[in-house]
């Protein structure tokens, strides 16, 4: 499986959400190739899921892989949440 | 042999590599994470290597071009070029650069377990920034390497755990709660400028009531706003050259078709290098956390700009536009001064920009959102161009470009004063002794709050 991370450079908030995601998939005992991408890059990727902050929704509209937005990036049990979420639901 | 073995420790790509190669270690990861790790970090340094080499390379006309056309030298601040450029031109920057980072992450766990300012700074290419920052400052003053690297190290990790300490009050006004810290080398820039907020605003009238146009978040995409405004850029400057300067630079080519190839150039420069950046930061700082984390339990993650994006979106549209006003008015401000003219820095005005408004907002409502970002504007213009001249930049070869970041010019600045005073090690040892001032103050003051 392979999720990216994005924001608008790429290396900050991005960075951050996988070392969050990778941390979550650890406790789950997935294997996921997770990488931070920019906006611009993570367009061109074929991963099977995109995550990222809220803000960034219009930018990556025309994207289709399965997208999970973050309200607030701060909040862990936010990004659990909707990754579990996601992950229930591919599993069924 | 053992010198070819030297030789190749000592390239800075591969001494980041080993940086890497340790943090991953000392995690124990499996082997195959640990390969892969320290590989992509020495790429990531080449690639930002060969974008920089790209942006010099489209830089250098336009250089000329600003110049004929309006009798002053024009820069482009961009601090990732700069550091980069230099490490790749000095192979003592390189090393002292890669040090630097390793020890002085080091040197902010130890004060993070040791003192109250309990945070651990992880915007990566910020750490980096400023390490190559002081290696630069004390290769220019002619600091020995190994004593660059050790004085480096510790004013590295005492700004990282500064940094954050101050803007923390503001912060927790933004977000209602202590969890996280802003991580960045624009804080005293943010913080100053959100105090002029809110001074001058009113703190009853919130940004986030009033309806902002959707149509302005392209500007996120990095490679579409700097190609737009090096576009814009390089065009106007052309048009007030004309071709009579521009022709012998464009070898034949239309003076505008080539002045927008370059502009683009410099657009696809910077994409590359952040590739690069990219590249090793996505190694390096899991590996750091990693260490962090089990060192100083109840640690804050001190964290790039976007964190605060979600809330305050106005705020942030707010504070780029006027950050941007700004910038036009410090570049007016600039040509007073006779050095260089820092053109504006559009990647800048949106991400710290932007962080300015939110602040602004925090403090003064609206008006404040607006304000800070125009003050904000003006201090990162202003203050480049008196910077520019007291340490050296083209005897390295690296022309065109200029260092941008608020606190990166404080620390430098401060160290050049202390290096002219000719008291060095007296500077050293006031920062020390307020450092410890600073943390037993902090130490009370929290917990009077708790």
């Amino acid at each position: 499986m392979e999720i990216i991370t994005v924001c608008g450079m790429g290396f900050g908030t991005s960075l951050m959400l996988k070392m969050m995601v990778d941390d979550i998939l650890e406790k789950e005992g997935i294997k996921a190739e997770v990488s931070a991408l920019d906006a611009g890059s993570a367009k061109g990727r074929n991963a099977d899921l995109i995550m990222a902050s809220a803000d960034l929704e219009s930018a990556l509209e025309a994207v289709e892989v399965s997208k999970i937005f973050i309200h607030n990036l701060t909040d862990a049990d936010e990004v659990e949440q909707k990754l579990h979420d996601y992950l229930q639901k591919i599993h069924e | 042999m053992l010198k070819a073995i030297a030789e190749i420790l000592t390239v800075p790509a591969i001494t980041l590599g080993l940086v890497a190669l340790l943090g991953l270690l000392l995690q124990k990861k499996e082997v195959t994470d640990v390969v892969k790790g320290t590989i992509k970090t020495i790429l990531g340094i080449l690639i930002l290597g060969a974008g920089s080499s790209l942006i010099v390379t489209n830089l250098s006309p336009f250089a000329t071009m600003f110049e004929e056309a309006f009798q002053l030298t024009g820069v482009v601040p961009v601090d990732e070029a700069v550091i980069a450029a230099l490490v790749d031109s000095v192979a003592a920057i390189g090393r002292m650069t890669s040090f630097i980072l390793l020890f002085g992450f080091l040197t902010n766990i130890v004060l993070a377990r040791l003192t109250p300012f309990k945070y651990i700074f992880l915007t990566g290419h910020m750490m980096w920034i400023l390490a190559g920052a002081l290696a630069w400052a004390f290769h220019d003053l002619g600091v020995s390497e190994t004593y660059g690297i050790i004085f480096g190290s510790i004013i590295h990790g005492i700004v990282l755990v500064l940094l954050p300490a101050i803007s923390q009050p503001i912060v927790r006004k933004i977000t209602g709660n202590d969890k996280v810290a802003y991580g960045h080398l624009t804080t005293t820039g943010v913080v100053a400028s959100a105090w002029v907020g809110k001074v001058f605003g009113n703190k009853e009238q919130d940004s986030e009531k009033i309806k902002m146009p959707e149509k302005l978040s392209f500007f996120k995409d990095t490679a579409v706003s700097v190609s737009l405004i090096m576009f814009i850029i390089y065009i106007i400057t052309a048009l007030f050259a004309g071709p009579e300067v521009v022709n012998p630079l464009s070898d034949g080519q239309n003076y505008l078709v080539f002045s927008t190839l370059n502009a683009l150039g410099f657009a696809a420069g910077v994409l590359v290098l952040l590739q690069g950046v990219r590249m090793f930061l996505g190694e390096i700082v899991p590996a750091f956390r990693g260490i962090a984390l089990k060192i100083v339990p109840g640690a804050k993650p001190a964290l790039d700009v976007p964190i605060f994006f979600p809330y305050a979106p106005n705020a942030l549209m707010l504070g780029f536009l006027f950050s941007i006003i700004g910038m036009i008015v410090g570049m007016l401000v600039s040509t007073l001064f006779g050095t260089i003219v820092p053109l504006p820095s559009i990647i800048g005005g949106f991400f710290t920009g932007g962080i300015a408004g939110i602040f602004g907002n925090a403090m003064g409502g609206r008006r404040g959102a607006m304000i800070s970002g125009l003050t904000y504007g003006i201090i990162l213009t202003v203050p480049v161009a008196l910077f520019y001249p007291l340490f050296g930049l083209e005897v390295y070869g690296v022309e065109g470009l200029a260092f941008l970041v608020p606190d990166g010019i404080i620390v430098l600045a401060l160290i050049k004063l202390f290096f002219t005073l000719d008291i060095p090690i007296i500077g050293f040892i006031a920062l020390l002794a307020a450092f410890i001032l600073l943390s037993m103050f902090y130490k009370k003051k929290t917990s009077l709050e708790s």
